[in-house]
């Protein structure tokens, strides 16, 4: 496939690049890892306090948690040169990216690598996979199957939102406050039991922002919970595929806008 | 045939309207106005196959934007633009195949890389045979002489050497057409003359059509025999140099060392230095072997020329003409 042997080619220069010049993986992962540690620790020290949020016990907000965190580094790690789409797109560096026969977008996220996303994977991998052990889940093939559909799912959501977010650049100029604000509320409210920030932020988060996808909504489903959910389960399990209509959608509307690039003035 | 064809091609960016007076930053960021820069205003052109083009005019003019509106970077506001056969913007990948690019500003190699890893991703990104790729870098490294910085990364580069490197990169996939954007900009005599070299040889053995944008008048005169000049985003003159200097200064001078002269029939004497006197004829009316001859017959001469007139006040002409 041309798509993914371009991709992993302009991925392993930007590679070699990084190593030419930049840090090292080591220091970078634990980077990721140590940022991503806070957040958790956070987190235990409000269970350790009250015991349980909204009936929800360390195990299972953990495995919440899991499952967001590794659909974040998963996100992460191929996206997070969006982070500079506005100085891509002010400074004119976009120009480039539309004189070669590949999609402007690949080049854009191959133009570096960030190493310490590879720690935020490897935090959400390795609290998943504990959580996974603890949490009330029958681990059948078809919920193991299920958890990496989600997580992939719940990558695609969070890509699809920021990617939205970005294409916006091309008329706005400067839309990292956007971007930045939609990763507060991902950080804010992904990591908790949507239900305990009552019904109408529930609704706001799941069908005008819809972070409950990303890993409310298929954890809850796989510890058995669904009962407790506002929507009917078949959405919770529907979960992968809204991460993978929403990307599309997210995609479309990237390349709708792209043609009111302007370039610099030189 | 032709390769580039453009119609009726605008180009606007609008900014919102800076506001004067009291908390003028603030109101320029909320209000809705919204004032309209027309950078190309209608221009209409085409380019055979195989042809050499230099796209002049003063900064501002508008060239750069013709120039990113032609490989499909900018969407045309209104007017249509058509490269064999296709909208460039429209069917990017496919365009990007055909056409090489060269911005003299900015470079489109690898900056943190080796320059011999970016001819190599790129003869990758465009499917270029293994053993075509190094039948081409080793033709690049003669004539561009790339071989001494091969191995350095482009971010140690000094600008000629960049700009050497960035050519190969235009070229290294045979594009049927080459743009180049301001391609001799802060280069010294040396760089420049290299480049038209490379850029002229390449016309002539592989008959790659070039689009050339300059405020360097050597450029054209060396490189190209038809120049499209556009000011204020129109075209002022689009034909050939030596029709553009019949047309705007259709004067030559004769140069003549000599002991006295006073004047001579057909002939204005316009200027004297030094023992030299500067004769302005026109060699429609006054053929310059007459002249030559008239001149010889009755004044003791011992140095002559004919001068041609330079592009550079050609071109002052006719912008200080258009106001
Ligand atoms: N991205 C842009 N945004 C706003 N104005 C621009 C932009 N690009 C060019 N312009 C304006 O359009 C005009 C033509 O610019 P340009 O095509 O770069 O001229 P040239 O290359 O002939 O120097 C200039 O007035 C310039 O300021
Ligand atoms: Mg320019």
């Amino acid at each position: 496939m041309r798509g993914a042997r371009v991709y992993l080619l302009l991925a392993g220069a930007a590679f070699r690049a990084e190593f030419q010049y930049r840090g090292n993986l080591f220091i970078n992962i634990i980077g990721g890892l140590f940022y991503q540690g806070v957040g958790l620790a956070f987190i235990w020290a409000v269970l350790d306090r009250f015991g349980q949020v909204g009936g929800w016990g360390l195990a299972e907000i953990a495995f919440l948690y899991g499952i967001r965190l590794t659909a974040h580094g998963l996100w992460l790690l191929p996206g997070h040169q969006l982070i500079h789409v506005d100085e891509v797109v002010i400074e004119g560096d976009y120009d480039r990216y539309l004189v070669r026969p590949v999609p402007p977008l690949v080049q854009l996220l191959t133009r570096r690598v960030r190493l310490s996303s590879l720690g935020d994977l490897a935090g959400g991998v390795v609290l998943l996979s504990i959580a996974s052990a603890s949490a009330p889940v029958d681990w059948s093939p078809g919920a193991v199957c299920f958890l990496l559909l989600a997580v992939v799912g719940g990558a695609l959501v969070e890509g699809s939102l920021q990617l939205a977010a970005s294409a916006l650049v091309f008329r706005m100029k400067r839309v990292s406050p956007i971007k930045f604000a939609i990763d507060m509320i991902f950080s804010d409210f992904g990591n908790y039991p949507l239900k305990i920030f009552g019904p109408v932020a529930g609704f706001g988060l799941t069908f005008v922002f819809p972070l409950a996808f990303v890993a409310y909504l298929p954890a809850t489903v796989l510890m058995e919970r669904g009962e407790e959910l506002a929507v009917p389960e078949w959405l919770a399990w529907g979960a992968p595929a809204i991460g993978v209509v929403l990307m599309y959608a997210a995609y479309r509307f990237w390349e709708r806008q792209s043609r009111h690039y302007e370039s610099s003035g030189h | 045939m032709p390769v580039i064809e453009v119609a009726d091609l605008v180009k606007e960016f609008s900014r919102p309207t800076r506001q004067e007076g009291r908390f003028a930053g603030l109101r320029t960021l909320l209000t809705r106005e919204q004032t309209v820069k027309r950078a190309v205003d209608g221009v209409n052109f085409t380019v055979q196959q195989g042809e050499m083009v230099g796209y002049l005019g003063p900064n501002g003019a508008g060239k750069s934007t013709t120039i990113k509106m032609l490989t499909g970077i900018l969407v045309p506001t209104s007017g249509t633009v058509t490269v064999a056969g296709a909208t460039p913007w429209r069917d990017r990948s496919r365009n990007a195949r055909r056409i090489g690019v060269v911005f003299g500003q900015r470079s489109q190699l690898w900056w943190d890389l080796p320059l011999r890893d970016s001819l190599w991703l790129i003869s990758r990104l465009y499917d270029v045979p293994e053993a075509r790729f190094r039948e081409r870098q080793r033709q690049f490294s003669e004539v561009l002489g790339l071989g001494p910085f091969l191995d350095t990364p482009v971010r140690q580069l000094s600008l000629g050497q960049r700009m050497r490197g960035d050519l190969a990169a235009a070229m290294l996939y045979d594009p049927d057409i080459l743009y180049l954007d301001e391609p001799t900009v802060g280069l010294d005599v040396i760089a420049k003359e290299r480049i038209r070299t490379f850029v002229g040889e390449l016309n002539r053995a592989s008959g790659t059509t070039v689009v050339l944008t300059t405020h360097d008048l050597d450029d054209v005169e060396e490189l190209c025999g038809r120049i499209i000049l556009i000011d204020h985003g129109k075209v002022a003159y689009d034909g050939a140099v030596d029709e553009l200097k019949a047309r705007y200064a259709p004067h030559r001078e004769l140069v003549v060392q000599t002991d006295r002269l006073e004047s001579v029939e057909g002939a204005e004497v316009v200027r004297r230095e030094d023992g030299k006197v500067w004769l302005r004829f026109d060699p429609v009316r006054t053929p310059p072997a007459e002249l030559v001859a008239a001149v010889l017959e009755r004044h003791r001469v011992t140095d002559l020329s004919i001068v041609e007139p330079e592009l550079e006040s050609v071109i002052h002409r006719i912008y200080a003409d258009r106001g």
